[in-house]
């Protein structure tokens, strides 16, 4: 069970925005502009129910005082000044609010210690305060944000954050990209709520398959790699290091995330490159790698890449050889396959549910060079229904090229199967399945 | 001090050369017909680290005559190079033919807690900072891979048909030194450095060993 204040942030009943429409804009002083553009953000995307409370009154249906805040508001968004949130935070604790996001910053000391006594010590979760990018859900719209369009497409991989600039930039390379999220939070100050307490709720989380963590600061570093071990005994989870307080010497913080069994990124593209294959793909549990391609040249890039992860290029057996040059004869059957540029959708499909019946092979790169008479982008769909058939092995695809690559993607996207534009990406997101095979395999023993 | 530090390890397990502190070369005598020559004669003071810049080393030494005027010149290189320095005396300790070298470590990480650190020695980790490092404690795998992750590791499992170091040697020491570690968060930090490590199933060694303690407030 999901702790009740951790899943009020993410899946609230209801939700109340509190801000001040008529403080005027001075520095220090969160702008009103930022809590109607929530407001905004929120009506057009959340499905659930929304109240406002206007604390200077102007916004028109706004509730005036909050006395007059209907009970159990589960989750409330704290948009103004410290001293201004302050005078209120205790009536909406009184209200029934069970978890409190504040994008503000500016809470100094004495500030601090009083939302803590308000909320944390009445048991009320506070994500922030400096939370600026708050909390996304693409299951329920939940958007607590003031910036526009950065919601996602709804997918598998969960990403907590913790720095504002970074969190927009984050989420604006997953929108580009196509890249699909179930549940984002950016963690600001930490006041209270922590990436223990997300990654203990995401991996207990129906809509995630696999969590990417940018983590900028820690303070206990035994308590984050204790979550992590806990959390990969379900789903993988990915780390993107900073350069904060706790994370001084890299070289140990590198290797305590590796024995608890997540996933080192080394950059924002490799964090989602990977996070995509964990969440869609089954993990690779051995490293011998079959590579099919209807084009020589990006078959031996990719053949390069595989080797230098450290993985094998598998050895196809004899008789999936013979099955496959029965059909086609002009196949080269020796792996990186050669399939020649006369390759159509049918040879993929029936080459890919060869190979990946071949119980020398644990997982498969399937590499398609488009040509307008052999290969449209529609044709490697096929890619997704041979990979249905095989439940135990990963498939990842390389549309290699720029334009070419969107094509494929919009076709593959919502079919379960990562595509990638260069083979390297596509060896690195291997490599990242077989070391989560290898985690799950030390977590069973 | 060399003596107590391996005193700590060899109570804990961990494979050390014997070592006897002498305070005079009688006393030296007694103890290197105890250890079986030849024998090896370091100096022990507290403000001395390094001891062969300070004339305080001598391997090989194969009879009381040597082992008597050794004591005496180990003393008077280690008064002559710090004047000052606090002298305990001169360690005698048995003589081990080379093999490939090895150092574990360990820190107590102000985020993490107690760390272990492995790596080559020598040169290896001080020019080429090829070394790895794991939270203590440490299952068996946890230690092997960190064993195999550094880009030395060639060297250990065997190049060109020379036989494989004694690995699981190495991973049991990796694991004791981070089990006295976690155990023990005022070591502050230990340094076993060199281990010498023979062929797989002859074991390994630890040939010199440092540990600091917390200070007391």
């Amino acid at each position: 069970m999901a702790e009740e204040g951790i899943k009020a942030i993410f899946e609230p009943k209801s939700v109340l925005l509190v801000g001040a429409s008529g403080v005027k804009e001075r520095p220090g002083v969160i702008s009103p502009a930022l809590f109607t553009s929530i407001i905004s953000n929120m009506s057009s995307s959340y499905k659930g129910k929304t109240h406002v409370l206007d604390l200077s009154g102007r916004l028109s249906g706004a509730i005036k005082s909050s006395k007059d805040v209907p009970k159990k508001q589960e989750l409330a968004v704290l948009t103004p000044s410290p001293e201004l949130a302050l005078k209120h935070i205790r009536k909406l604790v009184d209200r029934g609010v069970k978890a409190i996001i504040i994008p503000a910053g500016g809470y100094k000391g004495e500030q601090l210690e009083e939302l803590v006594r308000a909320t944390v010590k009445r048991g009320v979760r506070v994500l922030g305060p400096n939370s600026a990018m708050g909390v996304l859900n693409t299951a329920n719209g939940l958007y607590t944000t003031s910036e526009r369009g950065l919601m996602p497409r709804r997918g598998k991989v969960a990403l907590i954050s913790q720095d504002g600039g970074l969190d927009a930039a984050m989420l604006d390379w997953a929108c580009f990209h196509g890249i699909g999220l179930s549940k984002f939070a950016s963690l600001g100050d930490k006041v209270d709520v922590d990436e223990v307490d997300l990654l203990n709720y995401l991996a207990q989380d129906g809509d995630t398959r696999a969590i990417c963590i940018y983590v900028e600061r820690i303070e206990d570093g035994r308590k984050f790699t204790d979550a992590i071990k806990e959390a990969v005994k379900r789903k993988p989870v990915c780390v993107l290091r900073g350069a904060g307080k706790g994370l001084e010497r890299a070289e140990i913080f590198d290797a305590a995330i590796k024995q608890a069994g997540a996933i080192r990124a080394r950059n924002i593209e490799e964090l989602f490159d990977i996070a995509t294959a964990l969440a869609l793909q089954p993990p690779m549990r051995g490293d011998r790698v079959a590579i099919m391609s209807n084009a020589e040249g990006p078959a031996m890039l990719a053949a390069g890449a595989i080797e230098r992860k450290g993985l094998k290029l598998a050895m196809l057996s004899g008789e999936v050889k013979k099955a496959i040059n029965s059909r086609y004869q002009s196949i080269d059957v020796t792996n990186p396959i050669d399939m020649t540029a006369s390759a159509g959708a049918e040879h993929y499909e029936f080459v890919l549910e060869r190979v990946l019946a071949d119980p020398n092979v644990d997982g498969v790169m399937v590499v398609n060079v488009l040509r307008s008479r052999t290969i449209k982008p529609e044709d490697v769909e096929v890619v997704a229904k041979a990979a249905r058939k095989s439940k135990e092995k990963p498939v990842v695809d390389v549309a290699v090229g720029g334009g070419d690559h969107v094509l494929v993607r919009e076709v593959l996207r919502d079919k379960g199967i990562p595509t990638y534009d260069l083979p390297e990406k596509a060896a690195r997101a291997l490599k990242a399945l077989y070391r989560y095979g290898q985690v799950l395999s030390k977590v069973k023993e | 001090m060399e003596h107590e530090s391996k005193q700590i390890l060899t109570a804990w397990g961990i494979p050390t050369t014997r070592v006897e502190l002498a305070r005079d070369a009688a006393e030296a005598i007694k103890a290197a017909r105890e250890l079986k020559y030849p024998v090896v004669m370091k100096i022990s003071s507290p403000n001395i680290i390094h001891k062969s810049d300070a004339g305080g080393v001598k391997v090989g030494l194969s009879s009381e005559l040597e082992v008597h005027q050794a004591f005496k010149e180990i003393m008077d290189n280690a008064r002559a190079y710090k004047p000052n320095a606090k002298i305990l005396g001169v360690t005698i300790q048995e003589y081990v033919s080379h093999a490939r070298e090895v150092i574990v470590g360990t820190l107590q990480d102000p985020t993490f807690g107690a760390t272990v650190m492995f790596g080559l020695g020598g040169v290896w980790v001080e020019a080429l900072k090829d070394v790895s490092f794991r939270l203590a404690p440490l299952t068996a795998d946890d230690a092997r891979e960190m064993i195999s992750e550094i880009k030395g590791y060639p060297i250990l499992a065997g190049i060109r048909g020379e036989p494989a170091a004694d690995i699981d040697a190495i991973v049991d020491i990796l694991q004791k030194a981070g089990q006295l570690a976690h155990e023990f968060p005022e070591i502050v930090e230990m340094d076993i450095n060199p281990i010498f490590v023979f062929d797989r199933g002859k074991g390994a060694i630890a040939i010199d060993a440092r540990i600091i303690l917390k200070e007391e407030k």
